[in-house]
């Protein structure tokens, strides 16, 4: 259901441009994570393509075999080679432990003449020792990775040298026959190149390891930042032992299949492997400063250089010239990772904000003389402070049958204040996260929305429950919208349904106002069933809906519409179930939050009062575009958030009276108020102090809960 | 952090069922890539032996029995034929007279050669080779890096139908053809030259250094056993050295200069290739021991060959006549695709001749000159 459908006039075609964002496609795009590898496997996928149509027979079954063949050995020692790069070092010495690795399977096998599954485990063992010497360097010692497996590199191709002379005649002279060895060298598992299959398998398992699982994550963590790995208890000089033994082992796995497939001991084996994937690696979107990629990044990588080099050489280049364009591809790959990691951010925060078009009419006067509901007066400065000074911002306030005052502050607490004149201050509860908006359920449980975490309870005694942090995910968003990012205001239904607010799933708290800049619907009216446990999107395209109270009767569930300036009704039982209708339109500011009044009215809180810049600013989304891109942000017009009022209207949507504090030195921004026998209570976002003021027509019993399920003493 | 919250939010018991599940997976995985393991073969085709060799039908070569149909009959065997080479490096003597001999000597068939060059990496030589296969040329030629390297990929050649002939070094897999030196005749000879000069009674130390190739290489492998077999018969001749260079000069510099700085009273140094052993010879001159140590070695790269031997760095030198070998080799392929015998049912070598070349005493026709060779092509 969509409510901002009706929100704009005008020509549609400009309607149209401006809700229809490709920049806004664009920008989700190149948030979420999968497109960091999204060019390398463009490329991939083009070279392949280049292959296929430029080379015969390159497009073959039985040529893709033996390219998967080829290729698997390599796949192998850039994964081992990505997972040193993601800790944040390197391990020069794949290439060697792949060449000794090679040599140690054929002299195991062919001279030794060891059961394979012996030379399997001791190839593999060789890897893991040699990981395991630069693992104890660099995670226990604190060497350089980088020198460190150059030494290793070095000292283990001279090994290799020595050792491949020593043996040379006897190996070139074997021909010992063994199934195993032919599965593992030549062979086929179901229908893939053995080499390629276990590699798949290693790829798999490795993918989850390390984006899945505890140990990838402390891998990666360390890679980012040791410094803060560590402060955050991961043990970094074992974790790092292991990445290196790891990689050895890997890298041995691909010297041990080279060894099963060509049965060759060649002074050669593995020369300028370390080079070659460390150009996949790099090429495949791993960063080289570390933190950063997955295996199959490194695969990719590893696939676009092999079918690189492999063309060339189908192609006849000259050797020396494919050398040198893999050199090229490196340098252009680091150059690439380098600005892209430097620069995506910055390129995502300028097309991020995607304004779109919203036509507000002329607001209603709010001078003092204009004899509206919405005429400014000075009500609000006599307001009495409550914990001046002792509150960081109360969102929303709320007092219980006690008659105790409750706020959620900045610090991501819910403070309780106590005693005849709220004297009394204590943290009722910590939860973290931004408490917004409350409400009491009718087992006096304090619902709360928590901006950045979602619905949360609280029960009488302090204890903090989750309610729910997700939803039903839209099918075609690329935001991954399932998370509640920004939930704003609740309301409990007579049924015990918690009705919430999401104002805005594209922005996070400590950025909603840029949502004001956008003014697109980014919200959504969320409820959630405390009886089945289910959450469920009721309106996805809600332009940042706020305040959210269920009418007296409780058939309907009002709810802001903070850019619109306009405030629905939601019918949730009743003929009407279902629909959505405006309650109050063309306010002159912009609502917050909405709560029930004793007469049977509807207190608003109005955050900011809308200014004809900012309403032509919204007719004119491409002057706000250019805004953004073109001047600081500390300079772009926002709307205006700095002083408000409240305002009441009765059950049909009429505004009734306001209340101001004209300069703000009271109360700069409102958010919430609540009406509690006789008195009226005050939050504002930014404030410093919760605000009451006297109301002396109101009935002076009325409170929230006994409004909402019924007096006590009717209930016991 | 998430699933460390999922891992503590489990149970004990859930937790433990996790684990079985995932232990019947790994069961499950390891079984069925067990059983869908298949070992394939190393020769793609089994070279046709015994009876079965003998019931490999014989090509019907009737019909050329006056000249006007003999030359059809060339012609469709040859023209457009393809024939491809993959040598382990171009930009040497050796592999671009090769190239340039062969090229013209296809080209002059109404033939076309294709090359590939790994330069000297063996990955981009099993590649081509490989690639090569799935092109299905008519003709491949290589040059194996060593005995093991290609040894399938020739196999599945053979098995694809093509003729695949090795120049000079030979891989474990024998195929159609082979065309080059007999690498055992060539250490022999090399051997008897050095037991001659540095041998009981020659009045020398008898000390030898070997320079041997690479040694994963059957040409290497058999010019060294072959040296060594006549060396040892002498009982005055010490090798004092006996290391792999690489086919790399300056590896093979700097393992003579190490052995002359040990032993001054060298003999001999002898290498399996000229322009490695250059790399000695240099070496041996730095030392300005130039003509007290006798610098042997074979090779085949032409006027380079000439020129060391002239200017006195190569006391004595073994040709194997790398132009000759290229005219072969397009004979030999010539010669299948006129039979259109089945690659895998002929087995045959033509080992090169070889001859000895002094300061001032060699064919000047051994100095082919592929630079200006080159050059007068285009």
């Amino acid at each position: 259901m969509s409510v901002a459908a009706t929100m704009v006039e005008g020509g549609w075609l400009r309607r149209l441009r401006w809700r229809i964002s490709l920049r806004l496609f664009l920008s989700e795009l190149l948030a979420k994570r999968w497109m960091e590898p999204a060019i390398p496997f463009a490329l991939m996928v083009g070279l392949i393509v280049l292959f296929s149509i430029t080379t015969p027979y390159y497009a073959t079954l039985g040529n893709a075999q033996q390219l998967g063949r080829e290729f698997a050995e390599a796949g192998f020692v850039a994964v081992a080679m990505a997972l040193t790069v993601i800790s944040g070092g390197i391990d020069l010495s794949v290439g060697s432990v792949f060449a000794l690795a090679n040599l140690a399977a054929l002299v195991f096998f062919n001279i030794w003449n060891w059961p394979v599954g012996l030379v399997i485990a001791a190839t593999l063992c060789i890897g893991a020792a040699v990981g395991a010497v630069n693992g104890f360097l660099i995670g226990y010692l604190r060497t350089r990775p980088f020198l460190t497996t150059l030494v290793t590199l070095i000292v283990l191709r001279a090994s290799v040298d020595l050792l491949g002379q020593h043996f040379s005649v006897p190996l070139a002279m074997a021909s010992r026959v063994s199934w195993t060895w032919d599965v593992i060298g030549v062979g086929w598992i179901a229908k893939l190149p053995s080499n390629l299959a276990i590699l798949g398998i290693v790829a798999i398992v490795g993918h989850f390891l390390l984006s899945r699982s505890r140990p990838g994550w402390h891998l990666t963590a360390i890679g980012s930042s040791r410094k803060a790995a560590r402060h955050a208890g991961i043990r970094v000089e074992r974790v790092l032992f292991l990445t290196y033994v790891l990689s050895g082992m890997l890298a041995a796995a691909g010297g041990l299949f080279y060894a099963a497939r060509l049965n060759s001991s060649g002074s050669d084996t593995g020369v300028g492997w370390e080079i070659s994937a460390l150009t996949a690696v790099v090429l495949g979107g791993v960063s080289l400063a570390g933190g950063r990629g997955t295996v199959a990044r490194a695969l990719i990588g590893a696939v676009i250089v092999f079918v690189l080099v492999n063309g060339l050489v189908r192609m006849g280049f000259p050797g020396a010239l494919s050398s040198t364009a893999l050199g090229a591809v490196l340098l252009i790959a680091v150059g690439i990772d380098v600005k892209w990691a430097k620069n995506r951010g910055k390129a995502i925060q300028k097309i991020y904000v995607n304004p779109t078009m919203v036509e507000l009419p002329p607001a209603p006067s709010i001078a003092a003389d204009s004899g509206t509901a919405f005429a400014e007066n000075t009500r609000l400065q006599a307001s009495e402070e409550i914990g001046l000074d002792q509150v960081q911002g109360p969102e929303d306030v709320i007092l219980d049958r006690q008659d105790r005052l409750y706020c959620g502050v900045r610090e991501g607490w819910i403070l309780r204040f106590s005693g005849p004149n709220f004297e009394h201050r204590e943290v009722f509860a910590r939860i973290g996260g931004r408490p917004l908006g409350m409400a009491f359920d009718r087992d006096e449980n304090l619902i709360v929305c928590v901006g950045g975490m979602g619905l949360y309870g609280v029960t009488p005694a302090g204890k903090v429950y989750k309610c729910t942090d997700q939803t039903q995910r839209s099918l075609f968003k690329l935001n991954d919208d399932s998370r509640l990012r920004l939930a704003d205001d609740c309301d409990i239904a007579p049924d015990g349904t918690v009705w919430f607010s999401e104002a805005t799933i594209r922005y996070e708290m400590h950025s909603w106002f840029l949502d004001g800049i956008e003014g697109r619907a980014n919200g959504r009216l969320i409820a959630w069933d405390p009886a089945t446990n289910k959450t469920r999107t009721v309106i996805k395209d809600a332009v940042f809906p706020n305040g959210v109270c269920v009418a007296h009767d409780g058939r309907s569930v009002l709810f802001c519409s903070s850019w619109l300036c306009r405030i629905y009704r939601h019918w949730i039982e009743g003929p009407k179930a279902g629909q959505t209708e405006v309650f109050a339109d063309n306010l002159p500011g912009y609502p917050d939050n909405l709560n029930r009044a004793s007469d049977g009215g509807y207190w608003l809180a109005m955050v900011g009062i809308r200014s004809p810049t900012f309403d032509l600013l919204m007719r004119h989304p491409g002057v706000r575009t250019r805004m953004i891109k073109q001047i600081p942000p500390d300079e772009w017009v926002y709307p205006g958030i700095n002083n408000g009022c409240i305002v009441k209207f009765d059950e049909s949507g009429r505004a009734l009276e306001s209340m101001w504090d004209p300069g703000g030195t009271k109360h700069a921004t409102v958010t919430s108020m609540r009406e509690h026998k006789g008195w009226l209570y005050i939050g504002g976002l930014e404030n410093n102090r919760i605000g009451r003021v006297r109301l002396p027509d109101a009935d002076p019993d009325w409170n929230g809960y006994d409004a909402y399920w019924g007096s006590a003493r009717g209930r016991s | 952090m998430k699933i460390t919250e999922l891992n503590n939010s489990l149970s004990p018991r859930q937790r433990g069922e996790g684990a079985r599940t995932l232990a019947w997976a790994m069961v499950i995985g390891i079984t069925s890539l067990i059983t869908a393991c298949d070992p394939g073969t190393r020769n793609a085709v089994e070279p046709p032996t015994g009876a079965a060799a003998a019931a490999v039908k014989t090509p019907d070569l009737s019909g050329g029995d006056s000249s006007a149909m003999l030359r059809t009959r060339v012609d469709t065997a040859l023209k457009g034929k393809v024939i491809a080479w993959v040598p382990v490096a171009l930009g040497m003597p050796l592999t671009e007279i090769w190239t340039q001999v062969m090229r013209a000597e296809a080209e002059a068939r109404g033939m076309k050669l294709e090359v590939r060059d790994p330069n000297w990496n063996t990955t981009a030589g099993l590649q081509a080779v490989s690639s090569l296969i799935s092109e299905r040329p008519d003709v491949l030629v290589v040059h194996n890096p060593n005995v093991q390297l290609y040894a399938r990929e020739l196999a599945r050649a053979e098995a694809a139908g093509i003729v695949v002939i090795q120049v000079n070094m030979v891989s474990n897999h024998k195929t159609s053809a082979y065309v080059g030196a007999n690498w055992k005749t060539v250490g022999r000879l090399l051997g008897e030259e050095i037991v001659r000069a540095c041998g009981t009674g020659s009045g020398t130390s008898g000390k030898v250094a070997i320079v041997q190739g690479e040694a994963t290489s059957g040409t290497s492998i058999e010019q060294a056993q072959g040296a060594t077999e006549v060396l040892a018969t002498d009982k005055g001749i010490r090798i004092v050295s006996n290391q792999a260079a690489n086919w790399d000069a300056s590896k093979a510099h700097d393992i003579t200069a190490t052995v002359l700085q040990q032993h001054p009273d060298l003999c001999a140094t002898v290498g399996f290739w000229g322009v490695m052993q250059a790399g000695a010879a240099q070496a041996v001159k730095s030392a300005g021991l130039q003509g007290k140590v006798r610098v042997y070695s074979s090779g085949g790269d032409g006027k380079l060959d000439c020129d060391n031997v002239d200017s006195g760095l190569f006391t004595k030198f073994l040709t194997y006549d790398a132009p000759s070998q290229a005219k072969v080799i397009v004979q030999f392929a010539s010669f299948m695709l006129q039979t259109g015998l089945p690659p895998s049912s002929v087995r045959a070598a033509d080992y090169s001749r070889l001859q000895w070349m002094e300061k001032g005493k060699y064919d000047p026709g051994l100095c082919y000159d592929p630079a200006r060779r080159g050059a007068a092509r285009s």
